[in-house]
């Protein structure tokens, strides 16, 4: 879990979303606030299933919220 | 802490406790020179009953004992459990029972060739339940550190 190439904007998405909270969002994805959490700090890379769920949450399309860090996978 | 994280750290307490009453039955055996056929089944009985009765006790007692905290802290009658596991939690999981698997195939490699060897077969099957309980131990202390590490 420590190789995370994936970034993500889920806490400016959950800014701009009336500032939703961790909880509220694994509740309306069905993970736990952990999960959230560790996805957040870029500690955790989700399921494909997981991540269009966030992004149908949020009302964007999946590039929106994840992108892949092509710069980080250069330097590898 | 979520309820997967509190039902690891429950198994992981248990199984210590465990593991601590084994060696010092099997030390105690072996001192009085009763490491026997009928003593050291008794003990492979004990080891299992215990791990199934401390460890779903505990996890119920653990329940409990959360619902009253979060009752105490929030003031709420109604009592709402966060027992989801998720994706993340089975990946855990998943990395837990690949440690527990790998340390209980090498010891059970070991007490075969012990036996092979010319021990006893009461000496590999001690063995075997030694480093299944070790094997369960540590594939729970992983499951920790993963969810440690986020």
């Amino acid at each position: 879990m420590s190789d995370y190439k994936i970034n993500n904007n889920i806490r400016k998405l959950r800014f701009f979303r009336d500032e939703m909270t961790q909880a509220g969002l694994a509740k309306a994805v069905g993970v736990t606030r952990q999960t959230i959490i560790s996805l957040e700090k870029g500690k955790y890379s989700p399921s494909l299933e997981l991540a269009f769920k966030i992004a149908q949450v949020f009302e964007v399309e999946l590039n929106e919220v994840f992108s892949y860090d092509l710069a980080e996978e250069a330097n590898n | 802490m979520t309820s997967q994280q509190k039902n690891v750290t429950v198994t992981l307490v248990s199984f210590s406790a465990l593991l601590f009453i084994f060696i010092t039955r099997v030390a105690r055996l072996v001192r009085t020179d009763n490491f026997n056929e009928s003593s050291v089944i008794r003990l492979w009985v004990f080891v299992v009953v215990f791990a199934i009765v401390v460890t779903v006790i505990g996890i119920i007692l653990t329940y409990i004992a959360s619902a009253v905290y979060q009752a105490a802290t929030t003031g709420e009658d109604e009592i709402e459990f966060d027992d989801i596991v998720d994706e993340r939690d089975q990946l855990i999981d998943l990395k837990g029972t690949k440690t527990t698997y790998t340390i209980s195939s090498i010891g059970s490699f070991l007490a075969i060739m012990a036996f092979a060897l010319g021990q006893s077969a009461l000496v590999m099957i001690t063995l075997l339940l030694f480093f299944g309980l070790i094997g369960q131990i540590a594939g729970d202390a992983n499951r920790l550190r993963l969810y440690q590490l986020g």
